[in-house]
């Protein structure tokens, strides 16, 4: 017959207070992501059940219908709020309320068991939001309460244990079991691409768009978030002309420029000119383009060490189209490092006879602007004398660079051009192109960033939406060829930036003033410890594990002969912990281990001690053995013997240098085996 | 009960044998002191090492799947410190050693106390669960170093010889992610008294026959004379007036031969529609009041023959003479 182990005791308040702090440091971190109800609702019911006893609650009875009921009502909210409820925000707030309403019902510690369990799964949803140092270091925390839960759990109830050890002992734990999370980090395989669905698919999109509308651009210019970051070989290129080529808009429908829908191959011109190298490190935004300097000569592939061994080149990024856009297959939607080559200039040949054919398009509307166009091109000798005459036109009249301008209605450029005459980079570039191609002259708008900021820390350049841009290209001779109106009006904006180029007053992103606080200066230095985050830690994709096999030249390793490195190398990490585990609590006293030295030899000789049997007794049988050492072996065993279990006295250190020296003395096992008198 | 292992024998069967006894620990064949090491540690992850274990596997896929880093970071941190915590656990156990100290003895239907021994020679060790297979387990601490007994209760289901079984030594500590067991298993038995019958019989008549004689002697007994103590002596008749007068230790005697006459607690004078484990609960329930009362009493069984005597050592040997009465051997 089996003892069944006792019934399992409720939880205790012990119990409740590590499960309540590990609830929440695993709900903290998501508060700012989701909607405040929801972030209050899990939070508070944690908190409920923390601060008032159970039965105060509810009752039993109550609380068995009250809480399913909550459950589906919250379930119904979420539904409302998201619009949808099989995706992964939904799924995340709802799992953030659960986690809340099986705190408020858990009884037993099996329960307790299933909760550390979803508030472990819930600690990971973070990362779906944010990725950064802070967000890992706010995890350890959670880590730790996570051991002292669970060694809360185990213990038995009613046992008195404080805060301390148990998160002590965890972190103890957490130190001997770092190597092997950093070997599984590093040798762990990675996909290249999601098991199921797209990964980001509700996530929010930032950074460019593939249409422009008066206030797109000024809206993103508002935002300090990093779009990339650009390390070069060699010196960064001068201001004004670090154009990052992005979306290009060849049709206007009178409000909204968008992409042509079908984009077609394109090639590299001209290959014989100099060249610039740099390595751009991509923040995920969920679209395809990769930035380039203009002109881009090469396509972006993926940053891998040098290595003259290995003759395949590796797969690029993305594909050039005809208008010089870097696309990729699929929407970024991890951090992406891509080493790029442009050779700086501000003209290309054109693809073919479409180019002229499809930028031409006008508008019905905005007929003010045409009418305009057609009589100054009638004044002008030349496309080029009309395009400068534009130019001039933008620069001496007055025309205003400014991110609030007032709102257009109707035809918007003619508003704009003739009304209003205050506009942001997008206004500028879209009249611009509407000019020249009612002029007869085929023209698009180029979208993408200007500028970047060379962070000192670090000697890299960060590129920011703030930095985002629009501006036009021409068709002239066969060649297209960019023209920035913004500079026309406001030329501090290509040369120094937008922080310089703004009215005061403006409401300029912080960081992208020029005046170099300190605290300007600290937020630079952390966006270098970011950046090297992103690169080392969050960017740790395939790629860069492969340029670790590649350094380790295991490249061409199986995966058998991986694992079976894996697996030995896990062996070790056990072996030597266990061996060190050993070392800190198995050492014995000095004279017990001189003792036990002698106990070894001895046995090996052929005269094992007996358990029973003390030093002296020992002693003794071994004199009969070995009667030629009588005098030795009793020294030993007397010796030992008052070291033991004798005073601890002035003799003590001679008394020990003796057993030493004694058990020293004695010739090897094999020479005792031969002269054993048995 | 020893027929464990054969170390003549040969073939497959002996080496089956052999491995069953290794895995399972069946035969009672384990030497004082079990030094637990790797050969006898088991481990395995308990349910909620389990459930953790599922956890961790689907943060990972989830990790893969939207490419999160620090997902992947986290899993692995927490995979650490669940292999850590497999690695206390067997610490844990690993190294204690085991020896058995006493059996005790009881009456059927009892539980039987066994003491053991747990020595540990290494760091302090938590939560560890001695059970008996049949028997309720007992958790004790150890502390670095330290040696200390552990009492098990076995319950005996019948009189006779109560072996003490095959002991599983568990632990969970330090995660309750891990339990690892060994099993121990000593030739230890304690002795199981047969169960006294309820409510007890009235006593018989002793050798003399004189039921009057003997209520006299529970009424008013007369000292007759004191004699030296011998271990053993009952207590209620040790001299105790003499012992506070720092006289020395003697024992009262008191009048009549073996003072109010010997009881003779014969097998053969029960009633014969009596069955053997009926008898055997008569003639314990007699041996008891006879104990209580202080009187000495000779016990004859088919096969074994107890002169007369009194004391806890007389008491032992009766009692014991029942325990381990065989019919079939008896008359």
């Amino acid at each position: 017959m089996m003892f069944a182990p006792a019934p399992a005791a409720p939880l205790s308040r012990t119990h409740l207070a590590w499960l309540a702090a590990l609830v929440l440091v695993a709900q903290l971190p998501l508060w700012v992501h989701l909607p405040l109800w929801i972030a209050a609702t899990g939070s508070g019911l944690t908190a409920a059940r923390l601060l008032l006893p159970a039965e105060r609650l509810a009752p039993a009875r109550l609380r068995r219908i009250l809480l399913p009921v909550m459950a589906i009502a919250v379930a119904i909210g979420i539904r409302l709020q998201f619009g949808y409820f099989l995706a992964r925000d939904p799924c995340v707030a709802y799992l953030y309320v659960l986690v809340g309403i099986k705190y408020l019902e858990a009884k037993s510690p099996r329960e307790g068991g299933l909760l550390v369990c979803l508030a472990l799964f819930l600690t990971l949803t973070q990362f779906f939001y944010n990725q950064s140092i802070v967000a890992a270091a706010i995890t350890l925390p959670a880590v730790l309460v996570l051991g002292g839960a669970l060694a809360a759990l185990r213990a038995t109830p009613g046992a008195a244990t404080g805060w301390r050890a148990p998160l002590l002992a965890t972190a103890r734990m957490l130190v001997q079991g770092i190597p092997l999370a950093f070997l599984l980090f590093i040798v762990f395989p990675r996909l290249a691409g999601p098991l199921w669905g797209s990964p980001m698919a509700s996530g929010a999109r930032s950074g460019l768009s593939d249409t422009m509308a008066p206030g797109m651009i000024s809206e993103l210019s508002l935002s300090d978030a990093v779009a990339f970051r650009v390390d070069f070989n060699g010196p960064p290129p001068p201001p004004t002309l670090r154009y990052w080529r992005g979306p290009v808009l060849a049709r206007f429908n009178g409000i909204e420029w968008r992409a042509l829908p079908r984009a077609r191959e394109g090639t590299f011109a001209s290959q014989g000119q100099p060249t610039i190298e740099y390595t751009v490190t991509l923040e995920p935004n969920n679209r395809p383009w990769l930035f380039a300097l203009e002109q881009a000569t090469s396509l972006p592939v993926p940053v891998v060490e040098q290595d003259l061994s290995s003759t395949a080149s590796p797969r690029p990024l993305a594909r050039l189209t005809y208008d010089r856009q870097l696309l990729a297959s699929v929407p970024v939607a991890q951090s992406t490092r891509y080493v790029q080559r442009s050779a700086l200039g501000d003209r290309f040949a054109a693809a073919g006879e479409f180019d002229a054919r499809d930028n031409l398009q006008l508008p019905r509307s905005n007929s003010r602007t045409v009418a305009f166009a057609r009589e100054l091109r009638a004044r002008a000798a030349s496309d080029r004398a009309f395009i400068a005459s534009v130019l001039g036109w933008f620069h001496d009249e007055a025309f205003v660079y400014t991110l609030a301008p007032p709102p257009l209605s109707g035809d918007v450029v003619d508003d704009f051009l003739f009304d209003t005459r205050r506009g942001f980079c997008e206004h500028y570039a879209s009249a611009f192109v509407l000019l020249l191609r009612a002029a007869g002259i085929p023209a698009r708008v180029v979208t993408g960033y200007q500028g970047g900021e060379i962070n000192p820390t670090g000697n890299y350049m960060i590129v920011r939406d703030s930095d985002a841009h629009a501006w036009a290209e021409a068709l002239l001779d066969g060649v297209w060829q960019r023209f920035d109106p913004t500079a026309a009006v406001a030329p501090s904006r290509i040369e120094r930036g937008l922080g310089a180029a703004l009215p005061q007053g403006e409401p300029v992103p912080y960081l992208a003033r020029l005046d170099m606080t300190w605290l300007k200066n600290l937020r630079l230095h952390w966006d270098a410890v970011n950046y090297q985050w992103q690169r080392g830690v969050v960017g740790f994709n395939v790629q860069r594990q492969q340029d670790v096999w590649r350094d380790l030249g295991l490249e061409e390793a199986r995966p058998w002969q991986v694992m079976a490195g894996v697996a030995a190398i896990v062996l070790a990490w056990g072996l030597a912990l266990l061996g060190l585990i050993h070392l800190r609590h198995g050492r014995l006293e000095p004279a017990q281990a001189s003792w036990m030295r002698l106990g070894r030899r001895l046995a090996r000789a052929g005269l094992p001690r007996g358990l029973h049997e003390g030093p002296l007794a020992y002693a003794q049988r071994a004199t009969m053995r070995w009667p030629q050492w009588s005098e030795l072996l009793w020294r030993i065993g007397e010796n030992y013997a008052q070291l033991r279990y004798g005073p601890h006295d002035a003799r003590h250190r001679e008394r020990l240098d003796a057993l030493r020296e004694g058990v020293a003395s004695l010739p090897d096992a094999r020479a005792l085996r031969a002269t054993s008198s048995r | 009960m020893s027929s464990a292992l054969h170390p003549g024998t040969a073939g497959p069967a002996s080496w089956l044998r052999r491995w069953r006894q290794r895995l399972w620990r069946a035969a009672p064949v384990d030497r004082a002191p079990v030094v637990l090491r790797h050969r006898r540690v088991y481990i395995l992850p308990t349910r909620r090492g389990l459930a953790l274990m599922a956890t961790l596997a689907t943060m990972l896929v989830t990790s893969m799947n939207y490419a999160l880093a620090l997902g992947h970071a986290l899993t692995f941190l927490v995979t650490g410190l669940v292999a850590a915590g497999l690695l206390q656990t067997w610490r844990n156990l690993a190294g204690l050693a085991v020896s058995p100290l006493a059996a005790g003895e009881g009456f059927a239907g009892s539980e039987i106390a066994f003491t053991l021994s747990l020595a540990n020679a290494g760091a302090a060790r938590y939560g560890i669960v001695v059970a008996p297979r049949d028997g309720p387990e007992v958790t004790v601490d150890l502390a670095a170093g330290a040696t200390r007994p552990v009492q098990v209760g076995v319950l005996a289901p019948r009189r006779g010889r109560v072996a003490l079984g095959r002991i599983t030594l568990s632990t969970d500590f330090p995660l309750g992610l891990w339990r690892g067991w060994a099993y121990v298993h000593f030739p230890l038995a304690g002795i199981a008294y047969p169960a006294p019958e309820s409510p007890p019989p009235p006593l018989p008549t002793g050798i003399d026959g004189s039921d009057a004689l003997r209520r006299a002697r529970a009424a008013d007994a007369e000292l007759a004379g004191l004699r030296d103590y011998h271990p053993g002596d009952a207590q209620n008749r040790i001299a105790w007036k003499a012992v506070a007068r720092g006289a020395g230790w003697y024992t009262k005697q008191f009048e009549g031969a073996g003072g109010g006459g010997t009881l003779a607690l014969f097998w053969s004078d029960l009633p014969p529609g009596l069955d053997g484990e009926a008898r055997l609960a008569r003639l314990c329930a007699w041996i008891l009041a006879a104990e209580r009362e202080t009187r000495t009493f000779s016990l004859q069984l088919p096969g074994s023959d107890l002169p007369p005597g009194s004391g806890a050592i007389h008491r032992r040997a009766a009692l014991t003479a029942l325990a381990l009465f065989a019919p079939e051997r008896g008359s």
